[in-house]
């Protein structure tokens, strides 16, 4: 996991971004983002198709603390191959308490003989209370700490 | 700290949060973390505190778990404890752990493809099929 940044140490927390290089040109990063039978394999499975306004769902989406039910609808809001995949995702079960409504990009941007692929995710409740709670502990670079450094006292 | 519906959470979980509301207490973890265990003296050396006021911020440290205390002679020396830390981490930010899992595997997926002629698909194909994989492959 080294080679992904964490770039929102500025403490937006709206947004969710990360990074990572993968070692394979784009046209290959974007099969696995787009064939449903690959995005079964490493994400989840659904009924993925590559057509903007294209709805399917996901199971298995598990995140403990966050009231998310684990179940997404998704829905294809625009593409461009091998460059650019912009989804909406909803919690499937609207009573949920997470309340999603995200927008998860992907870009793929070539970088030497791989591709630099930055994911997006954004549409956080900054007012949810993790929200709050998260805010009023993430200054200071301390997401950093965190999410990377801590291995080092563990 | 106001609460809302949420997860619900140990008592001690609030406890830690609360004690790391404070960018005095985040400052204390962060020389300990990065200095190592060390003494009170050493530790309010940094901070234009009185010393009662320095004490309670660690009281409050200790208490979340996330410091503790030894005698050293005259001295207390305090520590950095890092289980509550990674409770933290894990609470705090479930999305980023997921996304970071999910490159992961995306990462491992692509590795374990032959990607080396650059055309990206039919060899490769079977190679995903062969491991059980199923779909359309025409969706590029």
């Amino acid at each position: 996991m080294n080679e992904i940044n964490d770039v929102n140490d500025t403490g937006d927390l709206a947004v969710l971004r990360l990074d990572e290089f993968l070692a394979h040109p784009p046209a290959r990063v974007w099969q696995a983002l787009t064939d449903p039978g690959l995005l079964a394999r490493w994400f989840m499975p659904g009924d993925f198709r590559l057509a903007v306004g294209h709805r399917y769902t996901m199971a298995g989406m598990a995140m403990p603390g966050t009231g998310f039910s684990g179940t997404v609808q998704a829905e294809v809001l625009a593409f461009e191959p091998e460059r650019m995949l912009r989804l909406g995702w909803r919690d499937a079960d609207p009573a949920s308490r997470a309340a999603a409504d995200w927008t998860i990009t992907w870009t793929l941007e070539p970088e030497g003989r791989g591709t630099r692929l930055f994911l997006t995710h954004e549409g956080f409740d900054p007012g949810s209370e993790l929200q709050r709670r998260a805010r009023s502990i993430m200054d200071g670079g301390w997401r950093h700490l965190l999410t990377d450094r801590l291995a080092a006292v563990l | 700290m106001e609460r809302v519906d949420i997860t619900p959470a140990a008592p001690a979980e609030d406890e830690i949060f609360a004690a790391l509301a404070s960018p005095v207490r985040r400052e204390v973890l962060r020389l300990l973390r990065e200095q190592g265990p060390q003494s009170v003296q050493d530790l309010a050396s940094g901070f234009a505190m009185a010393r009662p006021s320095f004490s309670e911020h660690l009281r409050v440290l200790r208490e979340a778990g996330l410091v503790s205390e030894r005698r050293d002679g005259r001295r207390r020396l305090y520590r950095l404890e890092a289980v509550p830390l990674a409770r933290v981490r894990d609470w705090l930010d479930p999305y980023e752990r997921f996304w970071r899992g999910r490159l992961t595997g995306l990462r491992d997926l692509l590795d374990g493809m032959d990607d080396t002629d650059g055309t990206d698909d039919m060899d490769d194909i079977g190679d995903a099929a062969a491991l059980g994989r199923t779909g359309d492959q025409e969706t590029r």
